[in-house]
C-alpha cells in the first residue's frame, strides 16, 4: 500500500496539469475535459463485422459488437443496436480480440539474452572489492545479503515506474496489440512487470494490472566493471542466494523482535521479494538458452515458485528438456533471415549450427506446441515490428495452427497475465480491446485497418480505408449483412497447407486498399516451408546398445590387479562388466560379438581436469572465493568437445572452474553420454568437489597492470585470505549447530540462520563431504595449502597441474594428496620454469598417486599419448603408465570402485584400441559407456559424410533464399543476426584452458 | 655502403660450431637414411665432422684405425630433427614480457633478423634438443612481412655459432580473410562494426598493399642492379628492401603464414604469378585445396595435427588426417608447431605430431622426410643436412627405438660432427631431486 501512494505523489504532478477531471482516458464518455482539452468522443460503439473471431476457433459470421464506456456489452448476430451507439460498418473486416504482448520491454531496451554475451570487462571493481564482498578492503563487513549490496540485483523495482512511449506502442498497434505485459529491462532479478493498454499517451492510467511477474533474467551482460557475478554460472549461484536470502529475511522479519539478538535491517530488494517465496507472485525467467530453461525450472522447483518463461527461440535445440518445464512459454519470432556474402569462399565460414539454427527458427513455436506448451507470442527481439505477422506467417506454414497462433496473441497471454475476465476473448464485460483486419490476420497481405482499446478505436496507417468508416446512417436495428453472401467466406487455413495468400487478397473487397508488391514473393515462401535441417540429436547418443556383449581375444589391459591379460575375453550386460580373463566364452541369443584379435581394450579414459563442457564462461572472476557457484548448473550438453573426446578414447571428464580465485567454484564429474541432456550427464556417483587455485593466477600477476589492489597480491596473501575463509566457515557451521541444538532443546522460536552458500560449501569441505582439487605449480605453495588444511583437519584430494610436485613428493605421499599433472607443460610462466617432465614418474616411485590430465579439450583427444609420456620419463612402466589416465584419475575423483578398470561389477566404459594405447600409431576404434557404443571410427565416417551433405543442402537453400530476396520479404529484417551464435557453441574449439 | 647488406650471406657457406673433429663409427644400428633404404643392420663413419660412409654391416671394412667405435646395438639413427618456424631462442617465458622476443611492431619490416636475438643460452633449446631436434629456425613474428629467419643449430656458444643459414626464408604473416560476422547484439560498439560489402573492399586493399610491396621491392632491385653496374647515379640503399632482394627470384623462400583457404589459394597463385618460392606455414585448411598446393609444387608446414576441426563439418580426425592427403597430392609436409611461445616449450613433442598423422594414414618414411629432408630442401640445406648421406654434415641422433614411439628416447647426438650433450634444465632437476634423501633418512 505505501508503494501505490508513493506512486500516486509521483504522478499527481500530471494530473494537475490536466486537471483532476480527467480519470480515465479510454472511451468514458461521461468525463467532462477542461476548456482547451480536445473533449473526448461519445462511448457508445456498434461495429458491425462480416466476421468475428470472437475467440480462437469460434467465430460469427455478420456479427455486430456492442461497446459501451470502454466494455464489450455484447457480441452476437442478434443484436438490437441502441439508438446512441455510433455504427460502424466493416464490411469485409475480421475483428479478433485485441492482442496481448507478453514481454514488453521499455524503449530502446536491451536484446534478448540469448543474443548477448559477457563482454570483455574492465574489470575496476576488483580493486574496490566488487558488490561489497566480503574478504576485500572496501567492501561491506559480514551478514550483509549480497542482494543489497549489487545493483542488477532490483526486484524492488517496477516497470509501472519506467512506461514505454507511445511512439514503440504505435508500431504495436499497427500489428494489432492493443494491451502488453510492462517488463523491466535490465540486471538479472530485475523487478516487477504490469499488464498495461497500448492506449495513447500511455501512463499510469494504462495500468491494467501491476507487479505481475516477478522478472529474472540468465544475464551477463551489462557489467561493465565485471563486478560479482561475471559468469553465467555466477548469476544462477546469485539468484538461488538471493532467493535463499529472501526467505531468510522474511523469517526474520516475521519473528518476534525479542528473540532476535541483532536488530534485522531493512532490506527493499528482499523485501520486494516476498510474495514471490510465498507464491503469491509468478517469476518469469528469461533464461537466454535453451539448455538455462532446464536450469531455470529447475530453481523454480527448488523454491517452488510458479513460473513462465521467456523462450530463447532455440527450444528446437533440445525439444526432450521440454518435458520437465510445466510452463508456459513466451514465444519471440525473431527469426534471422538469409545473408548474402561477397564471395563464394566465404561460406566456408558459415557453420552447420548457424545454419540450422536460421531453418529450424521458424519451426520452433510449433515445436513448443507439439509438446504441449502453452505458448504467447511477442515481438521480443525484432527490431522492425513490422517484420511480425510475416514471420508469423512462416511460423504458421512450419506447423502452427492459426488458432494456435491466436491464442498465443489472445487467451493464453490473458490467462497468463490472470486478465481472462479483462481480454483475450470479444465476449460481453470484456474490455473493449479489438483488432480490425481487411482479412485473415494470418495472411499479411491483409491489413490491421484499426485497434480498438477500451473502447476507444486508433486508425491503422491508410486513413482512406473504407473499412473503418462509420456509417451513422445505417439503420439501427439490423446490421448491413448484405456483402456476406456475396463475398467468400474466409477460412483458416489447414496447418503447412499451400496457402492462400493470392486468393484472400484478390477476392476481398477491401484488399485492394493496401496490396503491397513487396511482399508477396511465394518462391521465397515456399522454399522457407520444407525444413532441410535435419534433428539436432540426429548424430548423437549410443550408437549400439546390447543387452550383453562379448568380447573376445583381446589384448586386455584392466588396469586392475589382473594386470595386463592377452587373448581374453569381456563379458558386459547390464551396463557392467560381468567377466573379465580367459574364461569360456558362450555368447548367448542376443550376446553381440566383437572379435577383437589383434586389438587392445582398455578402460575408458578419465581426465582429471578438464573445461570442456560449460555453459558461458568457466570462470567466475568477481569475487575471490567463489565457493557458492556450481557447474553442475552450467553443463553444456550440446558442446562438440564431447564427441571428439569419446573419439580419442575419453569417457569421463572432471569439469573443473578456471583457476582465477583461491578458492573457485564447484566442480562436476561427467560421463561422455553424447546426445543425452546436462542433467543425464552426471557422474551422479561422484563425491563432490571444488576447485582451489595458488600462485600466479589468483595473486592476479597476468590479468594487467591494474590489478594490483584486489586481496590477495602475494602467495602470503593467498594462505591469509583462505585461512579467513574457513575460519568463517567453522563459525558458520557453529552457528547451524547452534540452531539446530536449541530447536531440539525445545526453543521453536529460534531463527534459522541465513543460508550461506559460499560458507556451506566450505563448510562441507571442512566436513570431508567436499574433495578440493588445487590448482597449483610451486612446491612452497603447495605445501602451505596442506599444511594449511591439516590446521583444518582437511584432506586435501588432488593438487592440479602440480608440476613442481616432484620436489615435496614425499611430503605428499605424507599427506596423502594426489598428483594431477600435466605430463610434460613447462616454462611458459614463470611459476612452472622449474617443471618437468620426469615429474609424473617421479611422484610416482614415491609413493604419489598421479594422473595425467588434459586441461584442454583437445589434448583431451590424445590422453593416451600423454601416458606414454610417463614411461618416455622415468620409465614407469606400460600398465603403470596406463593407470596415469584410467585408474589413478578415478581413484582421484573417487569413482574407482565405478570405472577407471576392466573388473566384474564395474562400469562398461572400455576402449578398443588398433595397436597398444602406449603406442603413438595406435588408433580408437570404438569407444563405449554403461555398455553402450558411442563412437565409433567405421560408424563417423558415415556420421561425417552426412553432416557435409545437410550443410552443403543447407547452404543450398540459404543461398537460394537470399538470392530469392527472402532475405527482405519472408525473414524478420528485425530479427536476431543470421550469424548469432548459440551460447552453447561460442566457445568451440577455443582454447579454454582458463588460466593454465 | 651496399656492401654491408651482404655479410650475411657468407655466414651460410660454413658451420661456424666449434670443436674437435673426431672421426666415429657408429654400428650395429637401424641407420634411417631418409634418402635411401633403411639399413636394418648398418654403420655410419664419421670424418672431418661429415658423414664419410654409410652402408649395411656387410660393407663395413676398411675402417680407419683411430677411429672411435661405438656399437649401437640394434638402436636407431636417424639425421637429426629439423623444427622449422618455431621462437625457440627468441622467447624463453611466455608470460614474461621481458624474456620476448618474438615479435616486432609494424607490417612491413624486412629487415628484421631473428638470428641476432637468438639467445643461446635459452634453457629451452637443449629441452628441444634433448629429444633429437638438432637445427630450428628461428622465426620472426608479426603481422605483413615480419621479418627474416634463421636455420640455426640447436647449440653453440654464440648466435653465430649457431647459424646453419642466415637469412633462410622471409616470413609474410597473410592478411586475415575471415570476415567478421559477429551479430551486432554481440558488440560493444555496434556503430564500430563494418559491413561486409566495407570488409570485403578492405580484404581486397590490404592484398593490393601486399602485391605493390612485392612490386616495389622488385622496382628497387632493379635500380641496386643498374646501380651496381654503374648505371645509376641516384641510388640510395635502403635497409627494408635491401633485405627483400633473396626472396624476390626464387633464391630463397618466403614462408607465408596463413591457415584459411581464403588465405592459401590467392597465396599460392599470387606467388606463382611471381615466380616467388614458397611455403605454407599453419596450413590448416591445406587439405581442403591439395591439387592447388600440388600443381605448383607448394611445400606446407603443418601445424595443425594436435588443433582441433575448426567446422562442425569436419571429422573429429581431419586435421590428423591432412599431411596424407596432402602427400596423396604430392605436397611435402614439414611438421611445426608454429612460434607462439608455448609451441617453443613443446618442441620435443614435433616427432609425436607426425606421429598422429602415421597413426591416421601418413607412411613413416614420408613423416620422417618431413621432419629432416624436407625441412633441409626449403631452407636450402639439403646438400648439408636432412639425410645420412656420404658427404653431407654428421648432425644425427641415435634413439633406443623407433622415433616416433614416444616410449623411445635419444641416447646420442651429433651435430655437424660435434657430439653433444643430451642433458637439459630438465635432467639437471630430476636428477638433483631424484636424489633427495627420502624420509626417515635424516635429511
Amino acid at each position: 500500500m505505501t508503494g501505490r501512494r508513493h506512486l500516486a505523489s509521483i504522478f499527481s504532478f500530471w494530473c494537475f496539469v490536466v486537471g483532476l477531471f480527467q480519470t480515465a482516458l479510454a472511451g468514458h464518455s461521461e468525463e467532462l475535459l477542461p476548456p482547451g482539452f480536445r473533449p473526448l468522443p461519445t462511448g457508445t460503439h456498434a461495429l458491425i463485422a462480416t466476421k468475428v473471431v470472437w475467440k480462437p476457433g469460434e467465430e460469427l459470421s455478420n456479427a455486430i459488437i456492442l461497446i459501451r464506456n470502454g466494455r464489450i456489452e455484447s457480441v452476437g448476430t442478434n443484436i438490437a443496436i441502441p439508438s446512441d451507439a455510433r455504427i460502424w460498418q466493416l464490411k469485409g473486416a475480421t475483428v479478433y480480440a485485441g492482442f496481448i504482448e507478453t514481454y514488453l520491454m521499455p524503449d530502446g531496451a536491451v536484446a534478448p539474452v540469448s543474443t548477448t554475451d559477457a563482454f570483455p570487462v574492465s574489470h575496476q571493481s576488483y580493486a574496490a572489492g566488487g558488490s561489497g564482498f566480503f574478504g576485500a578492503p572496501g567492501g561491506g563487513t559480514e551478514n550483509i545479503p549480497v542482494s543489497s549490496a549489487n545493483p542488477r540485483i532490483k526486484p524492488q523495482f517496477r516497470s509501472i515506474d519506467s512506461l514505454p512511449k507511445n511512439e514503440s506502442l504505435r508500431a504495436l498497434r499497427e500489428i494489432g496489440f492493443t494491451s502488453g505485459l510492462a517488463v523491466p529491462a535490465k540486471g538479472i532479478i530485475r523487478g516487477t512487470s504490469s499488464l498495461i493498454s497500448l492506449s495513447d499517451p500511455v501512463d499510469v492510467r494504462a495500468v491494467l494490472k501491476s507487479d505481475l511477474f516477478q522478472h529474472i533474467a540468465l544475464d551477463t551482460s551489462d557489467n561493465e566493471t565485471g563486478a560479482y557475478p561475471a559468469s553465467l554460472m555466477g548469476v544462477i549461484a546469485c539468484i538461488r542466494q538471493t532467493l535463499f536470502d529472501a526467505q531468510h529475511y522474511a523469517r526474520v522479519r516475521n519473528a518476534d523482535l525479542n528473540s532476535v539478538r541483532k536488530r534485522p535491517e531493512f532490506n527493499p530488494a528482499l523485501q520486494a521479494l516476498a510474495p514471490v517465496i510465498e507464491r503469491k507472485q509468478p517469476v518469469m525467467f528469461e533464461p537466454g538458452s535453451v539448455l538455462m530453461n532446464d536450469r531455470a525450472a529447475r530453481i523454480a522447483r527448488e523454491f517452488q515458485l510458479s513460473f513462465a518463461v521467456v523462450s530463447s527461440g532455440e527450444e528446437w535445440r533440445r525439444p526432450d528438456l521440454l518435458n520437465g518445464i510445466a510452463a508456459t512459454f513466451v514465444v519471440p519470432v525473431n527469426f534471422p533471415s538469409a545473408p548474402k556474402l561477397p564471395n563464394e569462399e566465404d561460406w566456408i565460414q558459415v557453420s552447420l549450427d548457424q545454419l540450422r539454427a536460421w531453418d529450424w527458427a521458424a519451426e520452433n513455436p510449433a515445436v513448443l506446441r507439439r509438446a504441449n506448451r502453452d505458448i504467447a507470442l511477442t515481438t521480443y527481439g525484432l527490431s522492425d515490428k513490422k517484420s511480425f505477422r510475416k514471420n508469423l506467417q512462416l511460423a504458421i506454414d512450419r506447423g502452427l495452427s492459426e488458432q494456435d497462433a491466436l491464442a498465443a496473441l489472445t487467451t493464453v497471454p490473458a490467462k497468463l497475465c490472470g486478465a481472462e475476465e479483462l481480454l483475450g476473448t470479444i465476449e460481453a464485460g470484456k474490455l473493449a480491446n479489438l483488432v480490425v483486419v481487411s482479412g485473415s490476420y494470418f495472411n499479411p497481405d491483409s491489413k490491421v485497418v484499426a485497434v480498438w482499446i477500451e473502447g476507444r478505436m486508433y486508425r491503422v496507417g491508410d486513413e482512406d480505408s473504407k473499412i473503418a468508416e462509420s456509417e451513422t446512417a445505417a439503420k439501427p436495428t439490423e446490421p448491413d449483412a448484405t456483402p456476406a453472401k456475396e463475398e467468400p467466406e474466409i477460412h483458416l487455413r489447414p496447418p503447412g497447407a499451400v496457402a492462400d495468400t493470392v486468393d484472400s487478397a484478390s477476392t476481398n473487397r477491401v484488399a485492394e486498399v493496401q496490396t503491397n508488391d513487396a511482399s508477396k514473393n511465394p518462391r521465397a515462401r515456399e522454399l522457407q516451408k520444407q525444413r532441410v535441417a535435419r534433428i539436432l540429436l540426429a548424430e548423437r547418443g549410443p550408437i549400439t546398445n546390447p543387452p550383453s556383449l562379448l568380447i573376445r581375444n583381446a589384448v586386455i589391459w584392466t588396469c586392475g590387479p589382473e594386470g595386463i591379460l592377452t587373448n581374453a575375453n569381456m563379458l558386459v550386460s547390464g551396463g557392467r562388466i560381468q567377466q573379465v580373463g580367459f574364461f569360456k566364452a558362450e555368447p548367448g541369443p542376443d550376446t553381440m560379438v566383437i572379435d577383437a584379435a589383434g586389438l587392445h581394450l582398455t578402460p575408458g579414459i578419465v581426465d582429471c581436469h578438464s573445461h570442456a563442457a560449460i555453459l558461458g564462461d568457466g570462470n567466475e572472476t568477481g569475487w575471490p572465493s567463489t565457493s557458492m557457484v556450481r557447474i553442475s548448473d552450467v553443463l553444456n550438453s550440446e558442446s562438440e568437445s564431447l564427441y571428439r573426446q569419446l573419439a580419442g578414447g575419453v569417457t569421463t571428464i572432471n569439469l573443473l572452474h578456471g583457476s582465477a580465485n583461491p578458492i573457485g567454484g564447484q566442480n562436476c564429474v561427467i560421463k561422455l553420454r553424447d546426445g543425452a541432456a546436462p542433467e543425464d550427464l552426471i557422474f551422479e556417483q561422484a563425491p563432490a568437489g571444488i576447485k582451489f587455485a595458488l600462485g600466479e593466477n589468483v595473486k592476479q600477476s597476468n590479468w594487467g597492470e591494474k590489478f594490483t589492489t584486489r586481496f590477495p597480491q602475494t602467495r602470503m596473501g593467498v594462505r591469509a585470505f583462505v585461512q579467513n575463509r574457513f575460519v568463517a566457515a567453522r563459525r558458520y557451521l557453529q552457528e547451524w549447530d547452534a540452531y539446530r541444538a536449541s530447536r531440539n532443546s525445545g526453543l521453536a522460536d529460534a531463527i534459522e540462520p541465513r543460508r550461506d552458500l559460499e560458507l556451506e560449501a566450505i563448510g562441507e569441505i571442512l566436513r570431508g563431504q567436499r574433495w578440493i582439487h588445487c590448482h597449483a605449480y610451486r612446491q612452497d605453495e603447495m605445501l602451505m595449502l596442506t599444511r594449511l588444511m591439516q590446521e583444518f583437519g582437511v584432506q586435501i584430494g588432488t593438487f592440479q597441474h602440480a608440476l613442481d610436485a616432484y620436489k615435496i613428493a614425499d611430503e605428499l605421499a605424507a599427506a596423502g594428496i594426489g598428483v594431477s599433472a600435466f605430463s610434460d607443460w613447462w616454462g611458459f610462466k614463470y611459476e612452472l620454469f622449474d617443471a618437468i617432465p620426469f615429474n609424473g614418474s617421479l611422484n610416482r616411485e614415491r609413493g604419489v598417486l598421479v594422473s595425467f590430465h588434459s586441461d584442454f579439450s583437445e589434448l583431451a583427444r590424445r590422453l593416451y599419448v600423454e601416458a606414454g609420456k610417463a614411461m618416455k620419463y622415468g620409465g614407469t612402466s606400460p600398465d603403470e603408465a596406463l593407470k596415469f589416465v584410467t585408474l589413478n584419475p578415478a581413484i582421484q575423483l573417487r569413482i574407482d570402485s565405478h570405472v577407471g578398470s576392466l573388473e566384474p561389477g564395474k562400469d562398461a566404459d572400455f576402449v578398443l584400441w588398433s595397436k597398444s594405447p602406449l603406442d603413438t600409431g595406435t588408433v580408437c576404434l570404438q569407444t563405449w559407456i554403461d555398455g553402450k557404443k558411442y563412437f565409433d571410427r567405421e560408424h563417423d565416417r558415415q556420421r561425417t559424410e552426412r553432416l557435409k551433405q545437410e550443410h552443403a543442402d543447407l547452404i543450398a537453400k540459404v543461398k537460394k533464399a537470399a538470392s530469392d530476396g527472402a532475405a527482405k520479404n519472408s525473414g524478420a529484417s528485425g530479427g536476431k543476426s543470421f550469424f548469432s551464435v548459440s551460447l552453447e557453441h561460442q566457445h568451440e574449439g577455443e582454447w579454454r584452458c582458463l588460466h593454465e | 655502403m651496399v656492401r654491408m647488406f651482404f655479410v650475411y650471406a657468407s655466414l651460410t657457406l660454413l658451420s661456424m660450431l666449434s670443436g674437435s673433429a673426431e672421426s666415429v663409427l657408429l654400428q650395429n644400428g637401424f641407420v634411417h637414411t631418409v634418402s635411401g633404404p633403411t639399413i636394418t643392420n648398418g654403420f655410419v663413419l664419421i670424418e672431418n665432422n661429415r658423414i664419410a660412409r654409410v652402408g649395411n654391416a656387410d660393407a663395413q671394412t676398411n675402417i680407419p684405425a683411430n677411429v672411435r667405435v661405438i656399437d649401437l646395438g640394434g638402436k636407431h639413427l636417424y639425421p637429426g630433427l629439423i623444427a622449422l618456424d618455431t621462437s625457440l631462442g627468441l622467447t624463453e617465458i611466455e608470460a614474461v614480457r621481458a624474456t620476448r622476443d618474438v615479435s616486432e611492431v609494424g607490417e612491413y619490416t624486412p629487415e628484421v633478423a631473428s638470428w641476432v636475438a637468438v639467445n643461446a643460452d635459452s634453457e629451452l633449446i637443449p629441452v628441444a634438443r634433448a629429444n633429437g631436434i638438432a637445427c630450428f629456425e628461428a622465426a620472426p613474428r608479426g603481422g605483413g612481412v615480419a621479418g627474416q629467419s634463421a636455420l640455426m643449430f640447436a647449440t653453440g656458444w654464440t648466435y653465430e655459432e649457431m647459424i646453419v643459414k642466415a637469412p633462410a626464408a622471409l616470413h609474410l604473416f597473410w592478411p586475415s580473410m575471415e570476415l567478421n560476422l559477429t551479430a551486432k547484439e554481440r558488440v560493444r560498439e555496434p556503430a564500430k562494426v563494418k559491413s561486409i560489402e566495407d570488409q570485403q573492399k578492405e580484404r581486397r586493399s590490404k592484398l593490393k598493399a601486399l602485391e605493390d610491396f612485392f612490386d616495389e621491392a622488385r622496382a628497387y632491385a632493379k635500380a641496386r642492379d643498374a646501380a651496381k653496374e654503374g648505371n645509376s647515379s641516384t641510388f640510395k640503399p635502403v635497409p627494408a628492401w635491401e633485405a627483400m632482394t633473396p626472396f624476390l627470384n626464387g633464391e630463397r623462400p618466403v614462408v607465408i603464414h596463413a591457415d584459411d583457404v581464403r588465405q592459401i589459394r590467392p597465396a599460392v597463385n599470387w606467388a606463382a604469378a611471381n615466380q616467388i618460392k614458397i611455403a605454407i606455414a599453419g596450413g590448416r585448411d591445406s587439405g581442403l585445396v591439395v591439387e592447388l598446393l600440388g600443381r605448383h609444387r607448394v611445400p606446407v608446414i603443418f601445424e595443425c595435427l594436435f588443433v582441433q576441426p575448426v567446422r562442425d563439418t569436419e571429422s573429429y580426425d581431419h586435421l590428423f588426417t591432412t599431411p596424407e592427403m596432402l602427400r596423396r597430392a604430392g605436397v611435402k609436409t614439414i611438421f611445426g608447431f608454429g612460434s607462439g611461445g608455448f609451441a617453443a616449450t613443446s618442441l620435443r613433442n614435433l616427432p609425436y605430431a607426425a606421429a598422429q598423422a602415421i597413426a591416421f594414414g601418413l607412411p613413416e618414411q614420408e613423416a620422417l622426410k618431413g621432419l629432416t629432408l624436407y625441412p633441409a630442401e626449403l631452407m636450402g640445406v639439403s646438400d648439408r643436412l636432412g639425410s645420412i648421406e656420404p658427404g653431407k654434415e654428421a648432425t644425427i641422433v641415435v634413439f633406443d627405438g623407433n622415433l616416433f614411439d614416444i616410449r623411445s628416447n635419444p641416447r646420442q647426438m651429433w651435430i655437424a660432427g660435434r657430439e653433444v650433450s643430451l642433458e637439459s634444465r630438465h635432467t639437471k632437476l630430476y636428477e638433483r631431486f631424484r636424489n633427495r634423501p627420502g624420509p626417515g633418512s635424516g635429511r
